[in-house]
């Protein structure tokens, strides 16, 4: 092949990949170097083959099934079915007397109403607090308007928990919809872009629980019941500071009412 | 998206730049949400597994269960990480355990002519038979090889990108990549000058 150029410095001087001074020196020495050039140029008219070849690919429309923002929703959704199937299931527990009972033995961890909170909240977390944006539907600055259009939706007088001494800052909320109704979703951030949940479901017919930790997916949540409202407090936190921050949020809702 | 991939809407609601953020919001810390991001790398995945793969119905599967997994791991990723190179490393892994799945059945490696012809529109007769050419020859590459190439030369990664994505040193990556370049040469008859020494 080449006997004085580097065969790695032929491909990184095809590929724009040398700086500018190394990739005059190959050119020079390309120009003594009849056979090398002409490996060279037979390369470099491959590479361009091959990005021409393809290139209608990238311009196509997309087909149906990988529209993102679809795939989004669907999984939304689907979460919505797992959350009525899981419902049925505590429903029959409820119903089944003994036997649900024996079920409910099987199942070790946290209560199921509040496994099925917990998701539902982790999910629109992992879907809002990513977005870089706009997570919220009322920012800050509308604080009282967004606590007033909840807890009107919600039929539940609420307003976002004052996070101040933990170090997040309330950063706005929003509605969001789950099999069981409407819920309020409070969002925070701290200094270093950490965010923060406080997830708000009434689920009336519910009895109050302890705090519990959620694991969905790789997200941790920590849950509880009180007077008939679930509460869901989620961040990617080490779960001592998690049970911290849930701490805070009781509190202040202790406060409200 | 059904509409091509330049939907205004899709993209003003996945981008969130309908309403400009609240006075007290936090400026964002990067031009767009994660989610525009990703699905601005859509048409270079597909390309690149249309390349990979060549028939167009197991691109688009490879392209879905990319996303899919993707969606799934979203809150995993570090917020620095590349965006592009994080999503070529998802598929790559799932292209690599399909091949071992597909290995345990004979399945002779078939040219889908369809989508030879669909794909790509070519100026000349002559054109179009280089192409050809190319297109059989990129089919005879080892896997490992072809992904290397398709990397570099058509999706524009750097060296350390596509060792990152790939999962092995830049040097094999280098190799690999000089082996790809000259069996392909050599299967196409391609040298400088195609038209005179090609052989056929």
């Amino acid at each position: 092949m080449s006997d004085r150029i580097p065969e790695a410095d032929l491909h990184a001087y095809i590929d724009g990949r040398l700086p500018a001074e190394r990739a005059a020196e190959i050119a020079r020495l390309l120009a003594q170097l009849p056979e090398s050039a002409e490996l060279v140029a037979a390369y470099a008219a491959q590479r361009e083959a091959l990005r021409s070849g393809f290139a209608p690919v990238a311009a196509e429309p997309l087909p149906a099934r990988l529209n993102l923002q679809a795939m989004v929703a669907g999984r939304l959704a689907e979460r919505r079915t797992r959350w009525r199937a899981a419902a049925a299931v505590v429903l029959a527990f409820l119903v089944g007397g003994a036997g649900g009972w024996a079920l409910h033995g099987r199942l070790a961890g946290p209560p199921s109403e509040l496994t099925l909170l917990a998701q539902e909240a982790i999910a629109n977390h992992v879907v809002y607090a990513a977005d870089r944006r706009r997570p919220t539907e009322l920012g800050a600055e509308q604080r009282e308007d967004l606590a007033r259009w909840v807890s009107n939706r919600l039929k539940h007088t609420v307003a976002p928990p004052d996070m101040g001494p933990t170090g997040f800052h309330y950063m706005g909320g929003r509605l969001a919809a789950t099999p069981q109704g409407p819920a309020g979703l409070f969002m925070y951030q701290d200094e270093s872009g950490r965010r923060l949940s406080v997830f708000v479901l009434p689920m009336p017919h519910m009895a109050d629980t302890a705090e519990h930790m959620v694991n969905v997916e790789g997200m941790d949540g920590c849950a509880w019941i009180d007077k008939g409202v679930g509460y869901t407090v989620v961040a990617r936190v080490s779960r001592d500071e998690l049970h911290g921050l849930a701490e805070r949020v009781r509190q202040e809702f202790d406060s409200q009412t | 998206m059904t509409q091509g991939d330049g939907d205004p809407n899709l993209e003003r609601a996945l981008s969130g730049a309908a309403q400009p953020p609240g006075r007290d919001a936090p400026a964002p810390p990067s031009g767009t949400d994660v989610l525009a991001r990703i699905e601005a790398c859509i048409p270079a995945l597909r390309r690149y597994a249309v390349a990979l793969l060549r028939r167009r119905d197991e691109a688009d599967d490879l392209v879905h269960d990319c996303l899919a997994r993707a969606l799934d791991k979203l809150h995993t990723r570090r917020e620095e990480a590349d965006i592009r190179a994080w999503l070529f490393t998802i598929m790559h892994n799932l292209f690599i355990s399909q091949t071992r799945r597909r290995r345990s059945r004979p399945a002779p490696e078939s040219l889908d002519d369809s989508h030879e012809s669909n794909t790509g529109l070519r100026a000349t007769q002559e054109d179009a038979l280089l192409w050809r050419d190319l297109q059989r020859g990129l089919a005879m590459l080892p896997d490992d090889q072809r992904s290397v190439l398709l990397l570099i030369s058509i999706e524009d990664l750097s060296y350390a990108e596509a060792a990152q994505v790939l999962g092995v040193p830049i040097g094999t990556v280098m190799s690999r990549l000089a082996r790809a370049r000259e069996k392909l040469r050599e299967y196409t008859g391609q040298p400088g000058r195609p038209a005179l020494r090609r052989v056929k």
